[in-house]
């Protein structure tokens, strides 16, 4: 009776209560989309540090890795004090580079990383192989496109170009031999990753034995902070980044987006509750006499108070069912927009939907359904009912 | 005066024609910016130690300014630290000899920028020239993608807005279906309620408006005093300017001039005994509450 009462009401003025149902979505798109984007960049975040195991990052004292040109030296008297540790599973040095692929008169630059191919961090191999012998790369899909180059074509290759001159310097002729997707470049990133040891040799003096940065694998059952206080006692040239810290890094560069999505879901609550507050006190008003006749007749101020609570919810709830939906497809099209971001990697989701964060925007939605409803229908039930009843009848 | 000025001459000149050692160079002065000074504790006067690596030799060097930063929107996220030095030192201090990365150039007049960089360019063995104007648009990019997503916000909250602003207006009419009964019966023509419909619902909206205004300029300030805060920078987050508040406003008033319209049409489309009685909303399968009602 008492769902029936409240749904006979809601039908009374469909149009009014479809309006206010898609006002409601409209709302519960925006504080899902808010939910997601608070919460999501950070996993988001984290599963792309996490996702090759690697729980360190070494880079040149006082940067973060690959934050400025700074190299390591004596690359490879790191790897052994690193490798000499027993709390150290996997070392993987990783030398950044400009790699200058040389097609007769023109030239097209692409993003190089010189890695160890067996314990690399950095790319999935989708095609082909990674490389075996010095002379050996793997690029992305869009240097492929760029260059015209398939797999197995031999490219000429420069590390540098010397403008003064305008002469290549380091070149060098490199056989592709496999298609890979580069786990932390951004979109459209024209990348290779060649032997670290042959980029070394190509970029000349400047890069004998050194290294951008190094990934380090913990053993299972290390304590992650035990180790990188161990490494960075061995090592003081360097500076050792666990993921929290670089998560902290993450948080605190894009914070601006945290507090965004706080105040803007904190507004499309407010909307959606004084959408429902105001159809609720219209509704309440506009029925004081069926109000007061109920009471009259002996049903329960608390039951009044029931089926109006009721039909806040069931315009909260039906409409932020419809505004999920709706917050997935605005949430991907926000999240096109920021994923164009320089330099953000390809992987970084700001929007990442989780069921929690569906679970958190339609409970606090209807939580904000019943504080709704409460007041207007808990004034309305509590009016005299002679003065009231005489007051609507005599208009 | 000029007796002093003769005793420090003539000291000079005695004491350099005793002194036979090479002339020690005193600290050169470098500039700092002030989240370096206000970190580290240093203040104008202090002596430091520059070094190109971290622990390596170094250079000692006297602190002769502290730098405000620019608003400089590609800087904002990045929590560097800036030193200004004299060119050669940090030419010297790097191993750099004479290179430089980059000259900046004025040209006399603004208009002579575009014939200065094709003039350069041409005539220029191994480096680029460059407008500032396209500098600034590629490390802006950042804040474009930032722009653009503000604006798909926008859009939503306009939709939202429209909703909620046609809701309220629904509400408005159904609550006069009795006055514009009364005023159909007395003979005023449907036009004439519904232009005062919107004329209410403009200035709802202009109101509103208004008011929103007043939220959006001290919720600048706000956002701006917290931004400057954080990130340390004297940069504008967020500016009100007249034409921002003239989009808002008639963005306001077309939507309430059309919600209002919708809305009259829910009135004009009844007879006024069918206002007075409110039978058509009855209809249908809400019949139901009828029999609410007279229970």
């Amino acid at each position: 009776m008492l769902f029936r009462l409240a749904w006979v009401t809601l039908t009374r003025h469909r149009s009014r209560t479809l309006l206010a149902m898609l006002g409601v979505a409209v709302s519960a798109a925006m504080l899902l989309d808010m939910v997601m984007l608070s919460s999501g960049m950070r996993a988001s975040f984290k599963n792309l540090l996490l996702s090759r195991g690697f729980q360190l990052r070494l880079a040149p004292k006082g940067t973060l890795p690959f934050d400025t040109e700074a190299t390591i030296p004596d690359a490879s008297g790191v790897i052994r004090v690193l490798q000499s540790m027993p709390g150290v599973e996997t070392v993987s040095p990783v030398l950044g580079g400009q790699l200058h692929v040389i097609a007769g008169t023109r030239s097209i630059t692409a993003t190089t990383l010189g890695v160890h191919s067996a314990v690399q961090g950095d790319y999935e191999i989708t095609h082909g192989r990674a490389p075996a012998a010095a002379n050996e790369l793997v690029a992305s899909d869009d240097f492929l496109r760029a260059s015209g180059a398939h797999l197995g074509d031999t490219i000429s290759a420069a590390a540098g170009y010397d403008p003064e001159l305008r002469a290549f310097s380091g070149q060098r002729r490199l056989v592709i031999v496999g298609l890979a997707h580069f786990l932390y470049m951004p979109a459209e990133q024209r990348a290779v990753s060649l032997p670290l040891e042959t980029l070394q040799e190509m970029q000349g003096s400047s890069a004998r034995d050194r290294a951008s940065l190094f990934m380090v694998k913990a053993r299972n059952g290390v304590a992650v902070d035990t180790l990188l206080a161990q490494i960075e006692t061995a090592l003081p040239r360097v500076s050792a980044v666990s993921t929290e810290t670089a998560m902290h890094q993450v948080d605190q560069r894009l914070s601006y987006f945290r507090q965004l999505a706080l105040i803007l879901g904190a507004v499309s609550l407010a909307v959606g509750f004084l959408l429902v507050t105001t159809l609720v006190t219209v509704s309440v008003n506009e029925r004081l006499g069926e109000i007061v006749v109920m009471r009259a007749i002996g049903v329960a101020r608390t039951r009044i108070v029931l089926q109006i609570t009721l039909e806040g919810i069931a315009i909260m709830v039906v409409g932020t069912l419809a505004g999920l939906g709706l917050g997935l497809l605005t949430a991907r099209y926000l999240n096109s927009i920021l994923a164009s971001f320089p330099g953000l990697p390809a992987a970084i989701d700001f929007f990442l939907f989780e069921p929690r964060d569906a679970w958190m925007a339609l409970g606090l939605l209807t939580v904000a359904g019943i504080l709704a409803g409460i007041y207007p229908s808990w004034r309305g039930a509590s009016l005299p009912i002679a003065a009231t009843l005489r007051e609507e009848a005599v208009g | 005066m000029l007796a002093a000025l003769l005793i420090a001459a003539l000291s000079q000149s005695v004491s350099q024609s005793i002194d036979s050692t090479p002339p020690r160079h005193p600290p050169r002065s470098i500039a700092i910016d002030e989240r370096l000074a206000a970190d580290a504790h240093i203040a104008i006067g202090n002596q430091i130690v520059l070094s190109a690596i971290p622990g390596g030799a170094g250079d000692t060097v006297i602190v002769g300014a502290i730098v405000k930063r620019t608003a400089d929107p590609s800087e904002v996220a990045r929590a560097e630290y800036r030193v200004r030095v004299h060119l050669d030192e940090l030419q010297s201090l790097i191993g750099y000899s004479d290179r430089v990365d980059r000259f900046a150039v004025a040209t006399h007049e603004t208009s002579q920028a575009d014939s200065a960089v094709r003039r350069i360019n041409a005539s220029a063995f191994g480096f680029q020239a460059y407008k500032s104007r396209d500098i600034a648009v590629e490390t802006s990019q950042t804040f474009l993608v930032v722009s653009r997503f503000h604006r798909a916000i926008g859009v939503i909250t306009i939709v939202a807005s429209a909703i909620f602003l046609l809701c309220i207006m629904l509400l408005k009419v159904d609550e006069r279906r009795r006055d514009v009964a009364a005023l159909r019966l007395m003979g005023i023509s449907s036009a004439s309620i519904v232009r005062s419909v919107m004329v209410e619902a403009a200035l709802i909206a202009v109101l509103g408006s208004a008011m929103g205004v007043v939220i959006g300029w001290l919720a600048a300030q706000i956002v701006n005093w917290h931004y400057r805060g954080v990130y340390r920078t004297p940069l504008a987050f967020a500016i009100v300017t007249p034409s921002i508040v003239l989009l808002a406003v008639v963005l306001s008033l077309v939507l309430g001039l059309v919600a209002g319209f919708l809305a009259a049409q829910r009135l004009v489309h009844l007879s006024a005994l069918e206002l007075l009685s409110g039978r058509r909303e009855e209809r249908g399968p809400a019949s139901g509450a009828s029999a609410a009602t007279s229970a």
